[in-house]
């Protein structure tokens, strides 16, 4: 309970200090996650809801992001209250990419070889633009357990850097979805449950994001 | 085959370059730490990772709990913790590096870490 309210405490100041320094400066907000938990799904989401237009293309293979991915410009509203920011899709952070692993969708050794280099550099793309984020969306898919390593070194390194975070719980649209199971493992972060699919507590979340920054 | 664990001081791999300990884990060692690495070497050893993954080497399976983890930490114990790990510089725990061909997956709960290998 300390912790939290220490956490909370540490991040709005943090937050207050950056909006006297950064003003003028573009803010960018970052969705990072670990892989296929709907980042670029979210990040469609909300191009559509506010560009009209989607940023990424969205498969059921892992690694589908494997580069930093930027709409410009994106400005979301709320009760007379808006935000523009740079909204950043970044590839999903993993400890380990075997190329087998894409051979289980039909791709050749060849294409499953290129897709895994394009994948590490993806994740070294997405630790090196950390420093980067005003604030990020911590993406998680609240049909897995959410204690893994992946989870807890990005907010870890978020924790560490002082950058405002909000956990997603997404996915709530399918059966074996628990967002108490996340906001249990993660006790000291803002949690909220949405679907960026339907587009469930989409609108709780850009609430939730203009409360934060 | 067989198994090489290696056991380091956190005080030494704190000087030790991410690189080095990549070189180990790739051939084929498990590695284990006195203490659990803070959110930055955890971020430097995945980056320094996933510039020698190959067709050989898959990556890395990482996990660490720290003391201040345990469920029956009472809030003074947390508190002596804290105060000790500030003077020693180094969260007291344990973290488990291991090349994710041998270690499957590392499943943490929160009082144990369950490798599958």
């Amino acid at each position: 309970m300390v912790v939290k309210h220490f956490r909370r405490l540490k991040n709005r100041l943090a937050s207050a200090i950056r909006k006297v320094f950064k003003k003028k400066k573009e803010i960018k907000i970052g969705l990072y996650g670990p892989v296929n938990s709907g980042k670029t799904t979210l990040a469609n989401r909300i191009c559509v809801d506010w560009l009209g237009e989607e940023l990424g293309k969205v498969t059921s293979i892992p690694h589908e992001t494997r580069e930093i991915q930027m709409k410009e410009k994106v400005t979301i509203k709320d009760n007379g209250r808006s935000l523009t920011f740079n909204l950043v899709d970044t590839p999903g952070i993993a400890t380990k990419i075997d190329f087998e692993d894409f051979l289980k969708f039909g791709m050749k050794r060849k294409e499953a070889k290129e897709r895994a280099k394009e994948a590490t550099r993806g994740v070294i793309e997405s630790i090196k633009w950390l420093d980067k984020m005003d604030m990020v969306l911590v993406v998680l898919d609240s049909t897995r357990s959410p204690i893994n390593q992946v989870n807890i070194t990005i907010l870890g390194n978020l924790d560490a850097r002082n950058i405002p975070l909000l956990i997603v719980s997404n996915k709530v649209d399918l059966k074996s979805s628990s967002t108490s199971r996340v906001r249990t493992a993660f006790p000291g972060y803002d949690v909220i449950g949405i679907s960026a699919k339907t587009g469930a507590m989409v609108n709780e979340l850009y609430k939730m994001v203009l409360k934060k920054i | 085959m067989n198994l090489r664990i290696k056991l380091i001081p956190y005080e030494r791999l704190k000087r030790e370059d991410a690189k080095k300990l990549v070189k180990d884990l790739k051939e084929g060692t498990i590695i284990l730490v006195d203490a659990k690495l803070d959110p930055k070497e955890e971020a430097d050893l995945i980056e320094e990772t996933m510039k020698v993954v190959s067709t050989k080497f898959s990556g890395i399976e990482l996990s660490s709990m720290e003391l201040s983890e345990l469920k029956e930490t009472t809030n003074f114990e947390r508190f002596k913790n804290m105060v000790i790990e500030r003077i020693m510089g180094k969260k007291r725990g344990l973290t488990i590096i291991g090349p994710a061909k041998i270690i499957r997956k590392i499943e943490k709960n929160p009082e144990e870490l369950l490798l599958y290998m």
